[in-house]
């Protein structure tokens, strides 16, 4: 299929998303240098500060979440690709305020690369920071071996969870053991029915049959078997929570948080009629929703499927989810 | 055979070359198995060069690739960025600091050098599907080679060669083409084939 996107030079992709972001959004974050997005409000911040990294092309994921209560600084590499170790080092020292630098890596080759080179750098250098990262894709590994498991959209609730508990005042050991410990309690399984083009070459990502859909794909639609038939949303739904929920060991009684993360051309329509059976199903098993969000935080260009997200929560984890934020694609009163 | 400034910038040059004009070939392969942009940064990584040494003016030999490696690695390309920055850091490190050419026994100690820096960043082994299966074998052969640069560099060439068309019998145990698992038997490591695109504008760039 021939990419048809309202793009100028494929070379300036990131520069152009991200003065779009900082002009859209300017009450709220700017540019740096580096492919930096830095919230307004860094300066002032007298707390444990969060950066993280990853690639363009995810929108609103990750720079999107900068913002009070969410990000401070998000690294930007360019289309689906990391950026380098000395932009996060210079982030990482232009966000620590003295109280420590939450530092969040999606369990990507790249990105783990990167997360690896910049903490390597940082040693010795007087700045305290704390590196989490995210490895939450039930679909390429099994728990016990989670090195292999991918960070999907289990990093925006993270940043959300971690935010709040460094806007509390808390210390960096403090915020970097909160967020772990959602890190821990988390599960993504990923569906795709429809690939996505790579913006910068328009070439397909993945083949998917006309009739087939495929269970375990990761962030770009990169596969990890689980092809099968088309099924309905009903259908579709059921094998995803049961997956999730077998994965954490989650049981009657417990209280979960639920994304609906559409994959970029999946409609909010089918979203909610998932989310309709997801929570039918919970109830049978005596399991609450007690969290939610069902919309786009992390998309895959037009890639068509959702990420089902699960994650258990406790009442602490809840109150640094319901706390105020302020981010352009995220926001709580 | 000595290489001066000039000698290594044509080996570079060389090196951008093969690269630049594979990048489809290497964007089709990741469609596949990756997420569909190494030809993307390795003609990132190729343009960088060309600039570089086309900038080239006071730095030694052994500055000039550190920086090189630095901008290599800053390229915003995923995970070949921080690699190929290494093997470039690699590159610099098998070079004495105030050495103004190099012979033959400096080209065997940059490719020492590139592979101990890219084992720093990385477990892969031979067998594994990645950059290391042209990369070791490259340098391997080149270490037993005793004559000039030439030599060496033709004998990392063939070694390279080899070391892609064994990846097309391997299954993908490391980046993002591991989740394809025995999909990506019968096609060759597109990493690998990058690295031995590397050693293939080497050698040509001798000749």
């Amino acid at each position: 299929m021939k990419m048809k996107k309202f793009i100028n030079q494929p070379e300036n992709l990131t520069d152009e998303l991200l003065d779009g972001l900082a002009s859209a959004h300017k009450c709220l974050l700017h540019r740096g240098d580096q492919n930096m997005i830095i919230n307004n409000s860094l300066d002032k911040a007298d707390r444990v500060t969060i950066v993280t990294q990853g690639g363009a092309g995810h929108e609103p994921a990750l720079s999107g979440f900068v913002g009070d209560g969410m990000v401070d600084i998000s690294v930007v590499g360019d289309v689906f690709a990391a950026p380098g170790p000395q932009a996060c080092v210079d982030a990482i020292k232009l966000a620590d305020k003295g109280k420590g630098v939450l530092y969040v890596v999606l369990n990507h080759a790249g990105d783990m690369l990167t997360g690896n080179l910049t903490m390597r750098q940082l040693e010795g250098s007087g700045h305290q920071v704390i590196k989490v990262v995210t490895q939450e894709d039930v679909s390429n590994a099994p728990r016990d071996n989670a090195d292999d498991r991918r960070g999907l959209v289990g990093c925006v609730p993270l940043y959300k969870i971690a935010g709040a508990a460094a806007a509390e005042g808390k210390s960096l050991e403090e915020v970097a053991a909160v967020a772990q410990r959602f890190a821990d309690n988390m599960a993504t399984l990923a569906v795709a029915v429809r690939g996505a083009t790579h913006p910068s070459t328009g070439m397909a990502l993945a083949d998917l049959g006309d009739d087939d859909m495929e269970i375990g794909m990761g962030q770009h639609g990169e596969g990890g078997g689980g092809r099968q038939p088309m099924k309905t949303a009903d259908e579709t739904a059921d094998i995803m929570v049961k997956g999730l929920l077998a994965d954490l060991g989650i049981e009657d009684g417990e209280k979960i948080m639920l994304i609906l993360n559409g994959s970029g051309a999946t409609t909010l329509m089918e979203l909610l009629i998932i989310y309709r059976e997801c929570e039918k199903y919970l109830a049978t098993k005596g399991i609450e929703i007690v969290a939610n969000f069902v919309g786009e935080m992390l998309t895959v260009q037009e890639q068509a499927g959702f990420q089902m997200f699960i994650a258990r929560m406790d009442d602490e984890l809840l109150r640094y989810w319901n706390a105020p934020c302020n981010t352009p694609y995220y926001k709580k009163i | 055979m000595l290489l001066d400034r000039e000698g290594v910038r044509r080996l570079l040059d060389s090196v951008a070359d093969v690269w630049s004009a594979n990048t489809t070939q290497l964007n089709e392969i990741d469609s596949k198995y990756g997420d569909g942009d190494h030809g993307v940064t390795i003609g990132k990584i190729a343009n960088l060069i060309k600039r570089s040494t086309a900038a080239w003016d006071e730095e030694s030999i052994r500055v000039f690739l550190t920086q090189l490696s630095g901008g290599v690695m800053a390229i915003g390309g995923g995970s070949a960025g921080p690699l190929y920055g290494m093997v470039f850091d690699g590159f610099a490190a098998g070079v004495p600091a105030d050495a103004v050419t190099i012979d033959a026994a400096t080209v065997q100690a940059m490719l020492s050098g590139a592979r101990a820096a890219l084992q720093s960043i990385s477990k892969a082994q031979i067998g594994d599907k990645t950059m290391m299966d042209a990369l070791l074998p490259a340098v391997a052969a080149a270490e037993e080679v005793e004559g000039d640069i030439g030599d060496i560099l033709q004998a990392a060439n063939k070694a390279a060669a080899a070391g892609v068309e064994a990846t097309r019998d391997m299954v993908a145990k490391f980046g993002r083409a591991r989740s394809y698992g025995v999909q990506t038997l019968g096609t060759a490591d597109v990493g690998a084939l990058s690295v031995a695109m590397l050693f293939e504008g080497l050698a040509t760039g001798i000749e």
